[in-house]
């Protein structure tokens, strides 16, 4: 096998596990039922009394149901099974005894997150189709998406390494990840929440994940939201790497 | 082969492993002997590269363990203590992510080998989950050797194994050194270290308290034990350095007395005031 390609049996791991997971009615069901939920509650029960400038409310509400959805499966998945395996089931042992680098781990890691990500997306974007028929997937939609997953997944890395018990998990998702849900624009426009909690807005990036998977085209403003995405997307691999490369039994 | 100096390692204030020093020669078996909590699975551990180590030095192969990880893990197997096995992975797929980690030639065919070698080719595409303790524990050692490694880490082998499979086990290992593979193995089983290793190291609190030949550590201690239960029920041992002495100790004694060839056990009571197990 190629030294590029030592990411690949980390993914190849990570996905026979997926599969059969994936015929467990219960694994299927968890991926899609908050987004569905909210889906339901906000967008068909309250968002019919709520209009959205020239737009329904659900129109508004489904790309941020996507970007949030995909923020928590990439991100959950992956922190909760590098825990379980690093701190009860020790299989991230053979990762760190095999002769790859630590960032070809964390690819690895990074990409199965991602692929999981993805798939919960995709029942929600399918999920969208069928309540609004205005919902499209541009490109920019689809590449908003990517670096979404990626991201978390980065995050979900972090998480998973330095979580000292499994309850540390849940602990960290409540802290940052349901306060992102809420809060960055998945809802409710942020431009309009007070200035003292915008720039704590700014900062989470999921904010910058709802902006820009709403626009059809790159503007300035999603431009900017991008480079602060990317910005996200370095800082969390390198610290995951780096938490990986010290990794220290 | 390996050459310790001065290692250390401290979880909690309390010292794990405690200045060990020892050098080992290439296509022996090492037994590191101890009782639980003795420090032995840090070592190992240390030695593999998944604990840094607080001070000291360890060489592997040529490989300083801290600065060259990544050239000693493509010659080393490991079998570790707990189980590392994907439970919900057949037993295949457990060795092909591993056979891909440690990009082995010919795969496919290296998998069929290695499951031949542990019996357990029957069973290739059955979940881990659906395999006893023993065959959990051949797996491991079957993971342990398909990279083909030049220097074996086994942590307890045969813990939780029963007799019949725990000989099956030994005679893989006594291959692997007959292939010119060095093994570095630990046990708190007395029989195993006996059976297995060309020299033994006794470590007692994070320390290593006496390290030789089987053979020179008993004879340490005197080769021949004389024993009795006294009138009280307590067990009597009298350490002796030839059949002869033994004998005439023997004669002195109540009734019921043995004589028997010291053990590894014997060396290691006589040198930590503790039993083994």
């Amino acid at each position: 096998m190629k030294k590029f390609l030592e990411w690949y049996p980390i993914y190849l791991r990570e996905m026979l596990l997926f599969r059969r997971k994936l015929f467990k009615l219960g694994y299927l069901f968890s991926a899609m039922v908050i987004p569905v939920i909210y889906l339901i509650a906000f967008g068909l029960g309250l968002g019919r009394s709520v209009q959205m400038g020239r737009g329904n409310y659900i129109d508004f509400l489904i790309p941020g149901l996507v970007a949030m959805s995909s923020m928590s499966n990439s991100y959950s998945w992956v922190a909760s099974s590098l825990n379980l395996n690093r701190l009860y089931f020790k299989t991230f042992q053979i990762f760190i005894q095999a002769p790859i680098s630590p960032s070809s781990i964390m690819i690895g890691e990074v990409l199965a997150g991602m692929t999981k990500g993805l798939f919960a997306s995709l029942l929600t974007i399918a999920a969208g189709f069928l309540t609004s028929s205005h919902f499209t997937v541009t490109p920019l939609f689809v590449a908003t998406l990517l670096l979404n997953c990626f991201l978390f997944a980065c995050l979900g890395i972090i998480t998973g390494m330095i979580s000292k018990s499994h309850e540390d998990t849940s602990t960290y998702s409540n802290f940052f990840i349901l306060p992102m849900s809420f809060f960055s624009g998945t809802f409710f426009p942020v431009d309009k929440v007070p200035l003292s909690i915008k720039a704590i807005i700014y900062i989470m990036p999921l904010t910058h994940t709802n902006i820009l998977i709403r626009k059809e085209n790159l503007d300035q403003e999603g431009l900017l939201s991008l480079v602060v995405l990317l910005a996200f997307v370095v800082v969390f691999f390198v610290f995951g790497s780096q938490l990986i490369r010290r990794y220290n039994e | 082969m390996i050459q310790v100096i001065n290692l250390t390692k401290t979880y909690n204030g309390k010292k794990a492993v405690d200045a060990v020093t020892f050098t080992l020669e290439k296509g022996q078996i090492f037994g590191l002997l101890g009782p639980n909590g003795a420090g032995k699975t840090t070592l190992i551990r240390m030695l593999t590269a998944l604990t840094k180590p607080d001070s000291g030095t360890c060489t592997v192969a040529g490989f300083d363990v801290r600065q060259n990880s990544a050239g000693l893990k493509k010659i080393m197997g490991v079998m570790p203590q707990e189980n590392n096995l994907d439970r919900e992975l057949t037993a295949y797929e457990n060795l092909l992510i591993y056979g891909m980690l440690h990009r082995v030639d010919n795969l496919h065919r290296r998998i069929h080998e290695t499951l031949g070698i542990v019996g357990l080719s029957e069973r290739k595409d059955s979940l881990v989950s659906h395999f006893s303790g023993g065959m959990q524990r051949r797996l491991l050692l079957a993971r342990s050797l398909m990279t083909s490694p030049r220097i074996l880490f086994l942590d307890e082998p045969s813990i939780g194994l029963d007799p019949q499979i725990r000989r099956q086990m030994w005679d893989i290992i006594r291959k692997a050194k007959m292939d010119r593979r060095t093994v570095v193995i630990t046990t708190h089983y007395i029989e195993e270290a006996e059976a297995l290793c060309d020299r033994v190291a006794i470590l007692s609190k994070g320390k290593l308290i006496a390290l030789d030949s089987q053979d020179n550590l008993k004879a340490q201690i005197g080769e021949y034990l004389v024993e009795y239960v006294d009138g009280e029920g307590h067990l009597v041992q009298h350490i002796c350095q030839s059949r002869s002495e033994a004998q005439t100790v023997a004669a002195r004694c109540e009734d019921g007395v043995t004589i028997r060839k010291s053990n590894l056990e014997d060396v290691f009571i006589k040198l930590t005031g503790e039993r083994l197990e």
